[in-house]
């Protein structure tokens, strides 16, 4: 075998190489077939990208932030996203951007000592959301503590007895403490959560990147990912939506409570505390002096979660002493 | 063997692998990440907002069954009510009324039916201190002696509220007592708690075990 120049030879095929750019046709065909082959396999392995079919819209992806977004641009996106919810779920939304009121924070309290830890509020949340159910995303988690510590590591998700309560042990129901001092807020990178006035952190889900780096600052196991497509039935949609609120979301978004935003800033109360059978949920405008929370704040003995990592939560739990 | 020859070994084999390659993954040999599990929906219990029992109040209103609460359809106007009790001093219920539960207080002294109803009357209520409520007003009799817990109730703090919590917007609703308590056996009953989170695995993956994080 005689070396053969290799300059210039990209191939680095035998002695027909001529590597004055001519190709004999032998090397091009084994060439091509390797590649072709090599392309093939490439491109069947890319298959499953094919069952993605969750992408957002081209207006939603060129879509400002929202707080960018002018009366005509909103009317717009609302008019986008109703459409999108019809096409998915065939139900028209009653679909709006509600602004927080002014005079109005809200707080809310929760009363251990009525708390018996029936979960009804775990599952009237999900309802009016529109959380996806399969994989179940629920923004309340209650805890069944026992008596006489607020280890949380001695809590128990997972409790199903017969009946609740059970003796010796209290429930703790955890959600977004809508933080003063949000430290999901400050780790965001693109400002897709911001505290509104009325003491609301919201999340745009169309400017959410998905980092959960949120979820990860969070204290109290507020925040939940969206990690498959959310599916929910047809004829379980809440069509009472805000675009800050319940909407439906996409695949790789964050998303929590907001004290049901699409209720409380029309004047109601959160699902949860009216579907409490008893009345250990309380929930108001902490600036009106005559407000039930007010009231609670005043006469009852109040305390917060994890006071000491110094996020100011705007939730509140009390006990009947 | 030749060089040309050795390369065309090589390239028809670098075919195969990647036309074998390109085949295994149409045919998903490796499989797909599995479905994710589906959750059946919860019972519509555990998302009625609906109290555990309904008041006097409640039945009236809504033109329920309150033919309970026609006391002389059975007992005799003229004639007085005499409470009997047995040798523990435990109130003897009499066929009709052997549904109750009397259990009003700890210590099982509250069984005297005439400290809450009126004797004279058995269609009215009377309190300690000597008024008379229908038994649609329960709440204020309930109140004369569950002070504190009354206060909270007129708060806002103690029971149930629905509807606006702003009072420009629209009305709470509030509730008696009795839509929760059953005045004979006030203790809130114990529920049936809803199901517990299932956590986010898909199928084949083992549960977090219990009481984890």
């Amino acid at each position: 075998m005689t070396p053969t120049p290799q300059t210039g030879c990209s191939n680095g095929a035998g002695g027909n190489c001529s590597c004055s750019g001519k190709v004999d046709r032998r090397s091009f065909l084994r060439t091509s077939t390797v590649l072709a082959s090599g392309i093939a396999a490439i491109a069947a392995s890319l298959a499953p990208l094919r069952e993605l079919t969750d992408f957002g819209s081209v207006e939603e992806f060129i879509q400002k932030h929202y707080k960018e977004l002018d009366p005509g641009e909103m009317e717009k996106v609302l008019g986008r996203i109703r459409t999108e919810v019809e096409k998915q779920y065939g139900i028209r939304p009653h679909l709006r951007d509600l602004k927080p009121m002014d005079g109005v924070e809200f707080v809310y309290c929760l009363n251990l000592t009525r708390c018996i830890g029936c979960r009804k509020c775990v599952h009237a949340c999900v309802a009016e959301h529109n959380q996806s159910r399969s994989p179940e995303i629920q923004y309340i988690r209650v805890l069944k503590m026992p008596n006489g510590t607020f280890d949380m590591e001695k809590g128990d998700h997972n409790y199903a007895p017969e009946s609740v309560p059970e003796k010796g042990f209290f429930y703790m129901p955890v959600q977004c403490h809508q933080c003063k001092n949000p430290p999901c807020v400050k780790v965001c990178p693109v400002d897709a959560t911001w505290q509104e006035k009325d003491g609301i952190t919201v999340i745009d889900y169309d400017w959410c990147i998905g980092c959960r780096y949120c979820e990860a600052a969070c204290p109290y196991f507020a925040r939940r990912f969206n990690f498959t497509t959310p599916s929910i039935p047809k004829d379980k949609i809440n069509p009472d939506m805000a675009y800050l609120g319940n909407r439906p979301r996409h695949k790789g978004v964050m998303e929590k409570c907001h004290f049901c935003i699409q209720r409380t800033r029309a004047g109601k109360y959160p699902a949860c505390l009216e579907v409490c059978p008893t009345g250990a949920r309380k929930f108001g405008n902490i600036l009106d002096p005559e407000s039930e929370v007010s009231y609670i704040l005043k006469n009852k003995r109040v305390f917060v979660l994890k006071e000491e990592v110094g996020t100011l939560p705007r939730f509140f739990y009390y006990f009947d002493v | 063997m030749s060089a040309d020859a050795k390369n065309t070994l090589v390239s028809i084999g670098l075919a195969a692998g990647f036309l074998a390659l390109a085949g295994a993954f149409l045919m998903n040999l490796w499989g797909r990440p599995a479905a994710v599990a589906f959750n059946p929906p919860v019972a519509p219990d555990f998302t009625n907002t609906a109290t555990v029992r309904l008041s006097a109040a409640e039945l009236f209103r809504t033109e329920g069954d309150t033919s309970g609460m026609a006391c002389y359809s059975c007992h005799d106007e003229k004639k007085p009510v005499t409470v009997k009790f047995d040798a523990k001093g435990t109130v003897i219920l009499s066929e009709p009324h052997r549904d109750l539960v009397m259990r009003h207080g700890r210590n099982n002294r509250n069984d005297n039916c005439f400290i809450c109803h009126d004797s004279k009357n058995l269609v009215l209520l009377r309190a300690h201190e000597g008024q008379s409520f229908k038994l649609t007003e329960s709440t204020r009799l309930c109140g004369s002696c569950h002070g504190p817990t009354y206060r909270d109730w007129e708060a806002g703090i103690h029971g149930r509220t629905g509807g606006f919590w702003s009072r420009q917007m629209g009305a709470a609703t509030r509730q008696d007592c009795t839509a929760c308590h059953d005045p004979h056996n006030p203790a809130f009953p114990p529920l049936k708690p809803a199901p517990a989170p299932r956590p986010l695995h898909l199928r084949g993956v083992a549960t977090a075990p219990k009481g984890a994080h």
